[in-house]
């Protein structure tokens, strides 16, 4: 277990920070109207043209805030999944989370009984994420090795993606197949305020629930049985990190879609910067899922296209052959099965 | 293209003349018809007796889609296959031209007479099918007094709109707009309203972004629903609190689909709708024109 020195730490943090600051800026800058950063900025400050106003504060504004907070909670959620088992594999889109929160908006949805703006959509959409991560970590035992991880995850993901499927079939919306589909790709266009106040209550709960276990992670990375010894109820604090990160990312698939493979990259982004104590890896990882999903999220509007492409594809392809870096990595780790 | 559409027509008048005049089983008072569309199925109703009326679309009873939905629950629901359409021995079939392609050749091969109607674009193809479906069904004169009552709702909304150019975006979900090249688009073209998608260049329909109606700004917005309800992320587009602070519900034209998928009758609802609409925005031009004394 090294320890990067603290002044390092502190140093890769605020660059970080700044770095997110920098791009919730140009996420504010960029869009299909042209604007000059001196409007934007007076526009932001309640001044200057109407139009402008509405542009940067009614449509680019909520969007960028979701952006910070939905890659936020995903980076922070993969940090606590990986601390939790230990498993550098660990994150919420391989345990099928995000697909299974998609599944409970879904059916909100097709239902067409309520309004997408609803407080229903989160809480569906965090029930199905609960269920899907307490039903992987029951299936897969106490001290499970990668594969079984993997293989459960990839099992609950294909069963939520043919629920999905089948609520679509069944649904009397006649758009419900291409919202579904675009549901399942995961964007970040043309949210609103209330899309902010829909998800953000749910994303700070699941934050806080995470932050406040961080040193009963530290302790963990010594084996249950030693944290057990110490103190930690090793059974409780599984309970608080799988309600946070379905309180966090059942909130965020709410109002975005399944946006995949934040939670898996930002916490390796940090490791080498911040060390592998899993406590402090949460609140680095929250800032790297942030700056992740808003450069995708401003890639998005920049790549020329007919129509818009998803955020959703761009954090996969980037996402997936980093994950296929990590096999390749961890080997021999799975090459041994059932640890 | 739009000259073959016309010679196709010009021509289907004819042969539907020739047949209607030539052999005695067609040249019934009143040929027994059946419509696989939802447009044929509203024209068929609007101008032919009910005994006339063998079957209709499974679609004719959608209330989103159709605007007869009530009244088609009187008449047979055919499954809009070619099976119980040959078992019921109709005199003719009336379809759309790009729907059911395999279920019309079917028709066709087992000799059944299948009327095409062509999809409505302008307000003389609007005229041009309700004069043939008048023709088929025997009953010319309805058909010209549907026109007539479709010529006096375009000259009230014209007198509503009052000659002030005013710049109309009809916005529907994701942010889809409706050209000039459509039922609707002709519509506000017909009623002396500037459709603002001609700015954005769009000529059928088109997606735009959120930012660019906002940049655009036109003085009216029309939608085809006022609920404040979005059951999907679609819908929820026209209801960002963007376009609300701009238009709120009284900045906004609400004509809902089944007034403008279709041509027919149903269109001069939908002028009348809009001339209502423009009447209430603009009570001092209305009052203007219609002063008394």
């Amino acid at each position: 277990m090294s320890h990067a020195p603290a002044r390092r730490r502190t140093a890769a943090v605020v660059a970080l920070a700044l770095l997110v600051v920098v791009l919730a800026l140009a996420s504010l800058g960029i869009g299909p109207v042209r604007l000059s950063p001196l409007e934007v900025a007076t526009a932001l400050f309640g001044a200057g043209d109407e139009i402008t106003q509405i542009i940067v504060r009614d449509i680019r504004l909520p969007r960028t805030v979701l952006a910070l907070a939905v890659g936020g909670i995903l980076g922070m959620s993969g940090a606590a999944l990986q601390g939790l088992l230990r498993n550098p594999l660990a994150s919420p889109s391989l345990f099928g989370a995000p697909q299974a929160a998609a599944l409970g908006a879904v059916l909100v949805i097709v239902a067409g009984a309520a309004d997408v703006r609803s407080w229903l959509l989160p809480a569906a959409a965090i029930a199905m994420a609960f269920v899907s991560v307490f039903a992987l970590l029951a299936v897969a035992g106490r001290n499970a090795g990668l594969l079984i991880l993997i293989l459960a995850g990839l099992a609950i993901s294909s069963l939520a993606g043919a629920l999905t499927a089948l609520a679509m079939n069944l649904s009397s919306n006649p758009f419900a197949s291409l919202e579904v589909a675009f549901w399942l790709l995961g964007s970040l266009e043309d949210r609103s305020v209330r899309h902010v106040a829909l998800a953000l209550p749910f994303i700070a709960a699941g934050a806080m629930v995470l932050m406040s276990r961080r040193s009963a992670f530290r302790v963990l990375t010594l084996g249950e049985e030693a944290a057990e010894s110490l103190g930690v109820d090793v059974g409780r604090l599984r309970l608080l990190v799988i309600m946070g990160v379905a309180l966090g990312v059942g909130g965020a698939v709410a109002v975005t879609g399944t946006i995949a493979f934040i939670g898996l990259v930002a916490p390796h982004l940090m490791r080498p910067l911040v060390g592998h104590d899993p406590g402090r890896l949460l609140g680095p990882s929250a800032l790297a899922g942030a700056a992740l999903l808003t450069a995708s999220d401003i890639a998005v509007r920049l790549i020329p296209s007919a129509t818009n492409i998803k955020v959703g594809v761009l954090t996969a392809i980037i996402g997936v052959p980093f994950f296929l870096y990590l096999i390749v990595r961890e080997r021999r780790a799975l090459g041994g099965g059932v640890a | 293209m739009v000259g073959t559409a016309v010679i196709g027509r010009a021509a289907l008048r004819l042969a539907l003349a020739a047949a209607l005049a030539g052999t005695a089983t067609v040249a019934q008072a009143a040929p027994r018809i059946a419509s696989i569309n939802v447009c044929t199925d509203q024209l068929l109703m609007a101008l032919a007796d009910p005994a006339q009326i063998v079957g209709l679309s499974p679609y004719a009873r959608d209330p989103a889609s159709s605007w007869m939905a009530e009244r088609a629950k009187n008449f047979r629901r055919l499954s809009g296959e070619a099976e119980d359409v040959l078992a019921l021995h109709v005199d003719a079939v009336v379809a759309a031209p790009f729907t059911r392609r395999a279920t019309r050749e079917m028709l066709k091969r087992q000799g059944v007479w299948v009327v095409e109607f062509p999809v409505a674009q302008s307000l003389d193809d609007v005229r041009a099918n309700l004069r043939l479906m008048g023709d088929l069904a025997g009953h010319p004169e309805r058909a010209a007094a549907e026109i007539a009552r479709f010529e006096a709702a375009l000259a009230r909304v014209r007198n509503a709109a009052a000659g002030r150019r005013l710049r109309v975006l009809a916005v529907s979900r994701r942010g889809w707009v409706t050209g000039r090249h459509s039922l609707l688009g002709a519509l506000l073209d017909a009623a002396g309203l500037a459709n603002a998608a001609d700015e954005l260049g769009i000529a059928a329909g088109g997606f735009q972004p959120l930012e660019a109606i906002v940049r655009l700004k036109p003085d009216l917005l029309v939608v085809s629903d006022d609920r404040d309800l979005a059951v999907d992320q679609g819908q929820a587009f026209v209801l960002h609190p963007a376009l609300e602070r701009l238009y709120p519900s009284d900045r906004r034209i609400v004509i809902p689909d089944r007034l403008t998928v279709c041509d027919g009758p149903m269109l001069t609802e939908a002028l009348d709708r809009l001339g209502a609409a423009l009447a209430q925005l603009y009570p001092l031009a209305r009052g203007r024109h219609s002063a008394g004394p």
